[in-house]
């Protein structure tokens, strides 16, 4: 799977220098010299037995001491098949929630990865990134960008935003292409326009958000916009505590005042603001009006629930009453920007192919150099551990030597 | 004479290994701060959390439930508390140093960290440990935000007032003054307003033997 992926990224890659009309046709975004395995594959081979690690690994967690990293790395790299990632799951959990679980390496996460999407476990490695609580993956910024990258190839938009949820999380948006790359993916996921649940939503909004504001072009702000627009409509409907619980975002009231001054913001400055996300920001608004009048309607017939509930705060009705305000707010703001001429007719999509067209190339080298020259530090701190691990099994063989002499010295006399 | 008291050493022994055997059975921090969301109760002692606390639990999380999901158990983070964010003005953060996590607890949610303390504004010097972790009260402060956190600049602490001291005092203190040294003593002996003296065992202890210094072995 690997070398018919690797095919087509060669033959594609001819293709993405001449920019084609046809950009739906074309998903790769990441060139050829990124999604490279051949850096990775010319590291130094230690071939183990993963039958013996697995053992060892046994003993020493019944024997209830600590399992060193280099062991669990050594597993993680000799993967060759199918079966064998699951185990590595069982033993990366283990490894978790025994005291080394800090030294977990970063090459062992990237390289669980990279085994991963080899064997065609990409739904695992999407699971543990889900639960990287329990397993402690926390990849570092260029394996996100190959997660991604994997997911938009196969057009699976609802997994690369999963993805991108989990950058969020991390707040990892450091890296130009991963910014790229993250909104390419959530534009691609929403101008299929889905039925989001609220934590959806709020998922989506929070990343929207984070990423947005790494960027101060008409793409970020858009994104900044449509953000603070789906967390201000999580925070009307369920208040402000559900919209930053276990999330990294600001956990002050108003996010859709936020959206307002984003807005206001785009007004003042040089930039202008996609038209499809002011579409999408008014449908939101109307929808919240109207399942606010249903609700002051209906709020007769469900006094009850109300006493039972009784948590809604005053700064979350304060927020609720000021919904009117924001609806006319937003309603001049928008004919202030169509009037200023900053409403941009391009899709929020195609704003993000265009910005990938032009940036990716460039954001990508510095990460490739950057990529080798830590591949190259990996390997000498494994290099490291391995004769770390020979001397101080050489000194256990010396010291026990020395006791049997003494023991069979003692013995004797 | 009192009867020689008999060495009973295997009671000794037996003393030693009851102390090492319960040394080695403390609960886990996990055990100890588990909770039972339902009815606020913890399962290791019975006990219920105070009730003004319900809220709180069922809203926040822990320090370590945010630390669990982060990169590095998020070393170099900043973290407010919600109850210092309610009381005061000035923003008051951790920034975790070092941590260390009890790996029996499900959802590594539990353990120690290290940081350092901004309270209201003030940086303080050292790294101590960081107290009420298992509290449900803590938020992480997003990137974002955290130059925000950072540039707030305390206000200057007002000088410190003097007033003049009682006056059978101050006559008592020139008295001394005069009959020790001689001279009649040229500036007014001001009380400052503010004491900045930790009351413990080691100023108490400093007090005494400057109070013996000055008296001489007279007794």
């Amino acid at each position: 799977m690997a070398a018919s992926v690797l095919k087509r990224c060669v033959t594609a890659a001819v293709k993405v220098k001449c920019l084609s009309p046809s950009v739906s046709v074309r998903r790769w975004l990441l060139s050829a010299a990124y999604t490279d395995t051949k850096v990775w594959e010319a590291r130094e081979k230690d071939p183990q037995n993963l039958a013996v690690l697995a053992t060892i690994m046994d003993r020493t967690y019944d024997r209830n001491l600590p399992v060193s990293s280099l062991t669990v790395s050594r597993f993680v790299d000799n993967i060759s098949s199918r079966e064998e990632v699951d185990q590595a799951e069982y033993y990366l959990y283990k490894f978790r929630h025994s005291p080394n679980c800090w030294y977990l390496r970063n090459w062992t996460i990237h390289s669980w990865i990279r085994q991963c999407l080899k064997y065609g476990a990409r739904e695992k490695a999407l699971h543990t990134l889900k639960n990287k609580v329990q397993y402690g993956i926390f990849p570092d910024d260029f394996t996100f960008n190959l997660l991604i990258e994997s997911y938009i190839k196969d057009g699976d938009f609802k997994s690369a935003c999963s993805v991108v949820e989990e950058v969020m999380l991390q707040e990892a948006f450091d890296l130009p292409s991963t910014q790229i790359l993250s909104l390419y993916a959530l534009g691609s996921y929403l101008a299929t326009r889905p039925q989001l649940t609220m934590s959806e939503e709020r998922a989506l909004g929070a990343s929207l958000l984070i990423c947005g504001l790494k960027q101060d072009n008409t793409v970020g702000l858009s994104a900044q916009l449509v953000g603070n627009a789906l967390l201000g409509k999580v925070e009307m409907l369920k208040g402000i505590h559900a919209v930053f619980k276990g999330m990294p975002l600001f956990w002050g009231h108003g996010y859709l005042g936020r959206a307002m001054a984003v807005m206001e913001r785009a007004a003042s400055a040089d930039v202008k603001l996609s038209k499809d996300t002011l579409d999408y920001v008014n449908n939101l608004l109307q929808e919240l009006s109207s399942t606010s009048d249903t609700d002051s309607s209906g709020e007769e017939s469900a006094g009850e629930e109300d006493k039972k509930e009784d948590v809604v705060d005053e700064d979350d009705q304060a927020e609720q009453a000021k919904l009117p305000q924001y609806v006319a707010r937003f309603t001049e703001l928008s004919s202030q920007l169509e009037s200023q001429g900053k409403v941009d007719s391009a899709s929020f999509q195609a704003l993000v192919t265009a910005l990938a067209q032009e940036n990716l190339a460039a954001a990508e080298k510095p990460d490739v150099e950057q990529y080798e020259s830590q591949v190259q530090a990996w390997e000498a701190e494994r290099r490291q551990l391995n004769q770390r691990e020979k001397e101080m099994r050489e000194k256990a063989e010396q010291e026990r030597q020395e006791r049997l002499a003494a023991k069979a010295a003692a013995q004797q006399a | 004479m009192v009867k020689k008291k008999r060495l009973r050493l295997i009671a000794e022994m037996a003393r030693k290994i009851r102390a090492y055997r319960e040394l080695k059975s403390r609960p886990r921090d996990s055990q100890k701060f588990a909770l039972d969301y339902e009815t606020m109760r913890r399962p290791l002692t019975g006990k219920m959390l105070p009730v003004l606390a319900w809220q709180d639990v069922r809203r926040e999380s822990r320090l370590f439930s945010l630390l669990a999901g982060m990169r590095m158990f998020g070393v170099g983070r900043l973290f407010t508390r919600k109850s210092w964010l309610e009381d005061h003005t000035e923003p008051s953060y951790w920034q975790i140093t070092k941590v260390k996590v009890d790996y029996t607890s499900e959802n590594m949610d539990h353990g120690k960290a290290w940081g350092i303390l901004t309270y209201k504004g003030k940086q303080e010097g050292e790294v101590k440990e960081v107290d009420k972790v298992m509290y449900h009260d803590w938020r992480l402060v997003p990137k974002h935000m955290e130059q925000q956190l950072k540039d707030f600049e305390p206000l200057p602490e007002p000088p410190v007032r003097y007033t003049p001291y009682p006056p059978l005092l101050r006559a008592m203190m020139l008295a001394q003054h005069k009959k020790s040294l001689g001279s009649v003593l040229a500036e007014e002996p001001a009380l400052p307003l503010k004491r900045d003296i930790v009351l413990n065992k080691d100023y108490f202890r400093k007090q005494e033997q400057e109070e013996q210094r000055t008296e001489g072995t007279a007794v």
